[in-house]
């Protein structure tokens, strides 16, 4: 039995305070700070004219390479000092390579200890058939938590760059419409046979992270790809169904806190020699090695979202 | 030597397929470059893209014997066959939709059908052709 | 001991072959006049780096790398679909953008 409040009850309660201060309707600070409304910046007409021209000339003048002679051997010189610099550098480099011991070798400085406890114990301690999945996603996790966010954060800097207000992004959405080819039957007809067999590509390399090549990039790339394949030949409108900001948000909310709170568990039973309550299964199933699968997984859903995300705010500037 | 009979044949058969790719590679690059227009160029790539790529592969596969890396092979053909129609439909939709002087290069039929009457007429001369020769 | 011989001077031979049309190619790529031209080379570099990569796959005995060779045809393919939807969408815009400016050029002389 819950009790109906009216509405002015409800405004004096603290979950109605919190949630307007979290959708940022109400600033605590106005009233309190003196605030000045911005002036609208003016360019001043007269000057702006009077630089072009200035810099015109002045190119004009420093570009004139008919009746400056010495400017003319200078292009060429450049040229030539460009081209040699080049080769100098690549031959540098050649020779440079060709002093590295060959690939593989024991008395390179990669095979050191480290390494060599990767390859020996790797299978017994993470579980893992691929032994590198099972440094990226074990011994290194937090390095590659660290990559996901990396991810988020530049999806948000994108969206803080390019994102559009609502009458801007009608704007471009009827440009967009107007211009490009749209319900070309043939695309239409092959990505209906394509994209599903793309995304499922891209869940078996997900999926099999941890037994073979693989992972939660490269799979996630994969689906990305199919879902932009499908944006292309279908349009926002139909993609705007399933994949929205919202379903961004919360999609990349689970997944990195998953990810943080799953390898945050060896803070207090994994860690300074201590057993792992995780099972690590049978090497070599799909359900083995502890917890490298579902942070495959999660890894998967953020890359994914990210490059669609990218593709339709390079697009749109919006979802 | 049986089994070693057998070997011998395997290479031959692939060594076969794949000399057919690379003959059809190179006549795409040649066409490539001996045709005026892109339009043109395109018939010689998109050879390439479907049949030189699938006679090759081919070829792998009977070196390769049967495992995954055959199914897989396989895969990237039938996508290839799927895809690489597609990818020559939207270049040249492209090259129409961007080219303002397309008429210098060839015909172009604003209402189709136009351009289906014409194709009737040339297919009754045709027949008739064809009646009079039988005739006489 | 024969056989592997001959497949591993088979699999070099045809390498350096395709790498030469790979080179031939590039040329096409960079002279092409329009669009389309440097767009259907790039297209075709992509299948012979697919045949260079399957014959690698072959010849390190390294099965997966198929794997990457069927990724590389679906990044080929959505790349000529996403950058020619593109380019169709700006060259329409500028046109139709030009064709304004000039209807509205001849209006103000009239």
């Amino acid at each position: 039995m819950s009790r109906k409040k009216t509405a002015e009850e409800y405004q004096k309660t603290f979950a109605f305070r919190f949630f307007r201060w979290l959708s940022g309707e109400k600033d605590p600070y106005i009233g309190k700070v003196e605030m000045r409304p911005q002036k609208e910046y003016q360019p001043d007409q007269k000057a702006a004219l009077r630089h072009e021209k200035e810099h015109d000339a002045i190119m004009d003048r420093v570009y004139d390479t008919e009746h400056n002679k010495w400017l003319y051997r200078f292009h060429r010189l450049y040229q030539a000092t460009s081209i040699l610099f080049c080769l100098f550098l690549i031959a540098l480099l050649l020779v440079t390579i060709s002093y590295l011991p060959p690939n593989g070798a024991v008395t390179r400085p990669v095979n050191n200890e480290v390494a060599v406890r990767y390859i020996e114990k790797g299978l017994e301690e993470t579980g893992a058939v691929n032994i590198v999945a099972g440094m990226i996603l074990d011994y290194r996790a937090f390095d590659t938590l660290g990559e996901s966010h990396v991810l988020f954060a530049a999806t948000i800097t994108v969206l803080i760059l390019l994102r559009l207000n609502k009458t801007e992004k009608d704007e471009a959405e009827v440009s967009d419409r107007r211009f490009e080819p749209k319900n070309d039957a043939i695309l239409q007809l092959v990505a209906t046979f394509l994209v599903p067999i793309i995304i499922i590509f891209g869940i078996y390399i997900i999926l099999n992270g941890h037994l073979g090549p693989g992972g939660g990039f490269s799979g996630g790339a994969v689906i990305g790809a199919g879902l932009v394949l499908y944006l292309n030949a279908f349009g926002f409108k139909k993609t705007e169904r399933f994949f929205t900001e919202k379903t961004y948000k919360w999609i990349c909310f689970f997944s990195l806190s998953f990810y943080c709170l799953a390898k945050s568990y060896s803070f207090y039973t994994g860690a300074n020699q201590l057993h792992s309550v995780i099972p690590k299964g049978t090497p070599g199933a799909i359900l083995s090695s502890g917890l490298i699968l579902p942070l495959n997984i999660a890894v998967g859903l953020v890359v994914a979202c990210t490059i669609y995300a990218f593709y339709a705010m390079f697009r749109k500037g919006g979802f | 030597m049986l089994m070693n009979a057998f070997e011998w044949i395997r290479l031959i058969v692939g060594c076969l397929f794949i000399l057919t790719g690379m003959v059809i590679f190179f006549t795409e690059l040649f066409g490539v470059f001996h045709f005026e227009y892109v339009l043109n160029r395109m018939h010689a790539a998109a050879m390439g893209d479907t049949l030189g790529i699938s006679a090759c592969l081919i070829g792998l596969m009977i070196f390769s014997g049967l495992n995954f890396t055959t199914l897989k092979m396989f895969l990237i053909i039938v996508f290839l066959w799927f895809a690489s129609p597609v990818s020559s439909h939207v270049l040249s939709r492209l090259e129409a939709a961007t080219n303002d002087n397309l008429s210098a290069h060839c015909e172009i039929y604003e209402d189709l059908e136009v351009l289906e009457r014409e194709l009737a007429a040339a297919k009754e001369d045709k027949n008739t052709e064809m009646k009079e020769a039988s005739a006489s | 001991m024969e056989k592997e011989m001959i497949y591993h001077t088979l699999f070099i031979l045809l390498l350096i072959v395709l790498s030469v049309m790979l080179l031939i190619c590039l040329i096409r790529a960079v002279k092409g006049p329009r669009v389309a031209d440097r767009l259907m080379a790039v297209n075709m570099m992509g299948t012979m780096v697919m045949v260079m990569i399957s014959i690698l796959a072959l010849l390190l005995q390294e099965g997966y790398l198929v794997d990457i060779c069927l990724i590389y045809a679906m990044i080929s393919f959505l790349s000529v679909v996403v950058i020619s939807k593109v380019y169709i969408g700006i060259y329409e815009e500028q046109h139709h953008n030009q064709e304004a400016a000039e209807g509205g050029n001849a209006d103000e002389r009239v």
